[in-house]
């Protein structure tokens, strides 16, 4: 009855010393060049986190054996923000005020990003996101920066392009509503179908954590439409994909999704089901440019999985830190640096990355030529005219 | 010193604001716990609180003061309204009741125009400030200390230990769990309001089954004897998990156990007679040692 | 299209049944929700993925290694969180409080091991083969899925009904004091309550994930939610009430995505049981809650 009391207040007192012993620090780069990492490393959003973790671990123990930045080592410092909001603010301030970073990379999802990010702006300290892809997160300042291509630059030109390749006259819609990165997806998708004259014959939603649709997709069934346009999660999404076809809705009625499709789980979950699946994304994991292919054989020897998207613009977005850091000088205090850094990363331009060219526009969001993609022999390859 | 506290201050004053909005939570559900009521509807009062006051004050321009009273009224008049006929009910079915509210309550949220979907609000101007907190949750700790003393208070302690009893004795049963299930509505939708003001952002997913079992964990754990119970539950199960960040990986685990282990230990709550028991074989052993 | 939705709402109801029917035993025996349920789900659907892909085995086998897996997980559970607190003067609530602990300690091991994605079974696992019937598609593998339900439940069913361990636990479950009268081993029909009942949410795990592909460390989550509503609509504790709340809470869900909109699916379901608890204040098949004195 005595002991495990006496181990609780141990605990306590020694998270006590440890949080005082950690807030003494003054020199900045005594570590380092410090960076600190805010995503979801435990719940149910450590799907997404973790690859995004893997990636900035990836580029940074890459670019240090290459000698640092300027032969500054970079430091990152990783912490975990759960996917909730609260948490991402705690995790930001801890960084911005007691770790004392230079910049924020996170958080995992936009709706953390809106209650987090305003903190790193009011602090002047740059946060960058990797894979928040709602409308308005860069209008919360000018310190926010994000290389995750919003959809409302794929999205389009993925569904004019099936369109005209699959002469489409009616499509189906299904979405995730409960979730802020599959509901923006589908109301660029709504847009494209408007511009593009298609007659939607359903529009079907479901829930984050769902696995059953087929009481969604036998409606659509039965309505006989000509694609089935999808915003999804993957897990989501390879799921509808497996339904719908055992419910016998034909291979020839192609499935097109949003960003939430370009993973490799879609191919190991759906199998065969995932042939026809047709995405739009900057990067994608057949793509035979010469950074990629070591990208992936690097991410493959160290994590011994195949990287996902999110890992990808990690590992792209700590190498576009880096061009901004090596013009940094670093002779004034941590708040000047900060500010320098910010200017520094809004010049950088023609990047040349595992997702092809990359340049922050003027609102400091990703411009990045979007291809779009097919899946064949349940793996994405470029979808030619 | 003052730099450590300044930059201490800067570190973690989100968390204490957090502490003060779980504790009003937890207090919310304390109202109904000593009716004997189990109420899980607080976090989707919690819910329509948040909304209405940040509505209030981004589209109407209301001063903060307005919005957040009206994000209290809002909420307790919902109360009224379902309290009336799902009252009757005991136990787990109330709790189940009161927890299918709830879900309607999100997926209402997700799909009005105004509410912003599952896109949530986000820019809600950053009016919550310390003193606020402190001013409002001395206010209902005031509340609270007169209440204990008060007709009210010993009518809600009868129905809670019997309510056949009590309500042969004369007390209005109905009308007193009515009443705790509304004002415990208010304090939940105000504590919303704050919340909606200093971080920026809110949406549906934020009030519905697993915030709705943290409330009642906040309030078990610190235990409900006395409202003090809550509170302590509340900063104790806040604090934690920011405590912990250097476990890393193993953070939620570490959560777990210690709350197991407090429960296990404790099983009335932190603020219960257990604690000075344990506390003072603690102490009496230490000297024993030495 | 309508047969279809019922053939669909058929597969979806059964494992909810499955999950529902140990969740409500544990309530009815020993006046506990234990929110460790949904854990005890997930525990049981990996150890039958991991039998699948490790070991090779097929679903029989499968099936009774997730059920052992999650039986034991619920030894531990009643172990470790539950019969500590088992005397009455304690809150009501703190087992419950307990189970939430324990729930969060078990996910996180198994994120330790397993990460937060999801997993399959193999392909072939079971033979993928559709059935037509007057155009309803049925797949051999909802077949088996709802075919095993139903089978597991009626062996529940006649377990209560007709062996001797089975009428101890129902004896328990009316009232424990006089059990103890009896000479009925109150602790160990608690503890056997937990194994059995846990060992049953694992097969709806394993059977869960079979159907819809998908065994992550958090699909415990949606499925305690709704299994609370399930033994909530059936009435607290009653067998057959869970099974037919069960099949009711997967018609209503299915139903309100076919005729109404998907939008509102969850609000229909749940809308629909505070109605059923206003009309009827112990459940659907709920006796009249008497008051002990």
């Amino acid at each position: 009855m005595k002991l495990p009391i006496r181990k609780i207040f141990s605990i306590f007192a020694v998270s006590i010393i440890a949080c005082i012993i950690g807030c003494g620090k003054t020199d900045y780069l005594a570590e380092g060049i410090k960076i600190g990492v805010a995503e979801a490393l435990t719940g149910p959003i450590a799907k997404y986190g973790v690859p995004i973790k893997n990636g900035f671990t990836l580029a940074a123990e890459e670019i240090n054996a290459a000698g640092g930045i300027n032969g500054k080592k970079i430091n990152l410092v990783v912490d975990d923000e759960q996917g909730k909001k609260e948490e991402a603010i705690n995790v930001f301030k801890k960084f911005i005020h007691k770790d004392k970073v230079l910049a924020i990379f996170g958080p995992t999802l936009s709706n953390s990003a809106f209650a987090a990010d305003p903190t790193a702006n009011a602090a002047k300290t740059v946060v960058f996101g990797t894979s928040n892809t709602a409308d308005g997160i860069t209008a919360i300042g000018p310190y926010v920066f994000r290389n995750s291509i919003t959809e409302s630059d794929i999205l389009p030109e993925v569904v004019k392009m099936a369109k005209n390749k699959l002469n489409l006259k009616k499509v189906a819609m299904m979405y995730g509503n409960d979730d802020a990165f599959t509901k923006s997806g589908y109301d660029i998708f709504k847009k494209a179908v408007g511009a593009e004259k298609l007659q939607v014959v359903a529009t079907e939603t479901f829930a984050k954590g769902d696995i059953d649709f087929s009481a969604q997709l036998t409606k659509i069934k039965n309505l006989n439409p000509d694609a089935i346009i999808c915003s999804a999660l993957v897990e989501e999404a390879a799921n509808i994909v497996l339904q719908a076809r055992k419910l016998g809705i034909p291979a020839n009625i192609h499935f097109i999704g949003g960003n939430g499709f370009n993973s490799p789980k879609l191919a190991e979950i759906a199998g065969n089901a995932s042939e026809g699946i047709i995405n739009g994304s900057p990067w994608f994991l057949g793509d035979p440019n010469k950074k990629n292919v070591a990208f992936i054989a690097a991410y493959k020897k160290k994590y011994g999985s195949e990287p996902d998207q999110f890992a990808a613009q990690a590992y792209d977005a700590l190498y576009i830190m880096t061009e901004a850091l090596k013009t940094l000088k670093f002779t004034g205090s941590l708040e000047d640096a900060r500010t320098e850094l910010r200017d520094a990363l809004a010049k950088v331009k023609n990047f040349d990355g595992v997702g092809g060219n990359f340049s922050f526009s003027e609102n400091r969001d990703a411009v990045q030529k979007a291809r779009v993609l097919i899946v064949k022999n349940k793996k994405f390859t470029i979808y030619s005219e | 010193m003052s730099d450590f506290l300044i930059s201490f201050w800067q570190t973690y004053n989100t968390l204490f604001y957090t502490i003060f909005i779980h504790g009003m939570l937890g207090l919310s559900i304390y109202l109904t716990l000593a009716c004997g009521l189990l109420s899980l509807g607080n976090a989707a009062f919690m819910g329509i609180g948040a909304y209405t006051s940040a509505l209030l004050t981004m589209k109407a321009g209301f001063p903060f003061g307005i919005s957040l009273i009206a994000g209290g009224i809002l909420p307790s008049m919902v109360a009224l309204a379902i309290g009336i006929p799902t009252l009757r009910l005991s136990g787990v079915y109330l709790a189940m009741a009161t927890l299918g509210f709830g879900e309607v309550v999100r997926v209402v949220l997700l799909n009005m125009e105004i509410t912003g979907g599952s896109m949530g609000i986000n820019g809600i101007p950053q009016k919550t400030e310390l003193w606020h907190l402190v001013l409002i949750m001395g206010i209902i700790i005031f509340f609270f200390i007169r209440l204990r003393d008060s007709k009210y208070g010993r009518a809600m302690e009868a129905i809670n230990e019997d309510e056949v009893a009590s309500s042969v004795m004369g007390i209005r049963t109905t009308y007193f769990k009515v009443w705790t299930f509304t004002a415990g509505a208010f304090i939940a939708g105000v504590a919303g309001g704050l919340n909606a003001h200093f971080t920026y952002f809110i949406s549906p997913r934020e009030y519905g089954f697993e915030p709705a079992v943290d409330i009642l964990t906040f309030a078990i754990l610190g235990g409900t004897k006395t409202f003090w119970g809550p509170i302590a539950g509340s900063a104790i199960l806040t604090v934690l998990p920011e405590m912990m960040r250097f476990m890393g990986p193993y953070r939620l685990a570490v959560n777990g156990i210690i709350l197991l282990l407090v429960v296990l230990y404790l099983p009335n709550g932190i603020v219960s007679r257990g604690t000075f028991i344990s506390l003072k074989k603690l102490f009496s052993e230490r000297k024993s040692n030495a | 299209m309508f047969y279809q939705q019922l053939a669909n709402a058929l597969a979806l109801g059964a494992v909810y049944s499955l999950f529902a029917i140990g969740f409500t035993l544990i309530f009815g025996v020993m006046e506990i929700i234990t929110l460790a349920h949904g854990a005890v789900f997930m525990v049981g659907a990996f150890a039958g993925y991991t039998a699948a892909t490790k070991f090779g085995l097929g679903i029989i086998p499968c099936l009774i290694i997730s059920m052992a897996a999650s039986g034991f997980i619920g030894f531990v559970l009643d172990l470790v969180a539950i019969r500590p607190l088992r005397k009455k003067k304690f809150h009501h609530l703190a087992p419950m409080i307990a189970t939430i602990g324990c729930a969060t300690i078990i996910t996180s091991i198994y994120q330790g091991i397993f990460g937060a994605e999801a997993y399959r079974f193999p392909f072939d696992f079971v033979p993928n083969e559709n059935y037509e019937f007057r155009g309803i598609q049925l797949t051999q593998l909802q077949l088996t899925i709802i075919f095993t339900s139903f089978i597991l439940m009626i062996m529940m069913i006649f377990f209560l009904n007709k062996t001797k361990w089975g009428k101890a636990v129902r004896a328990v479950a009316e009232n424990s004091r006089t059990g103890a009268l009896l000479g009925i081993p109150v602790e160990r029909v608690y503890q056997f309550t937990m194994i059995i009942s846990s060992s049953f949410g694992g097969a709806a795990g394993v059977l869960t994930g079979l159907n819809f592909n998908t065994i992550h460390t958090f699909m415990g989550g949606p499925i305690l939610h709704r299994g609370i509503a399930v033994i909530i609509l059936g009435g607290m504790g009653d067998i057959r009430g869970a099974m037919a709340g069960g099949l009711i809470l997967g018609f209503a869900e299915v139903l309100s995505v076919a005729y109404i909109s998907s939008d509102f699916r969850d609000a229909v379901s749940f809308g629909l049981l505070f109605l059923i608890l206003l009309i009827r204040p112990s459940g659907i098949f709920g006796k009249k809650i008497e008051r002990k004195g």
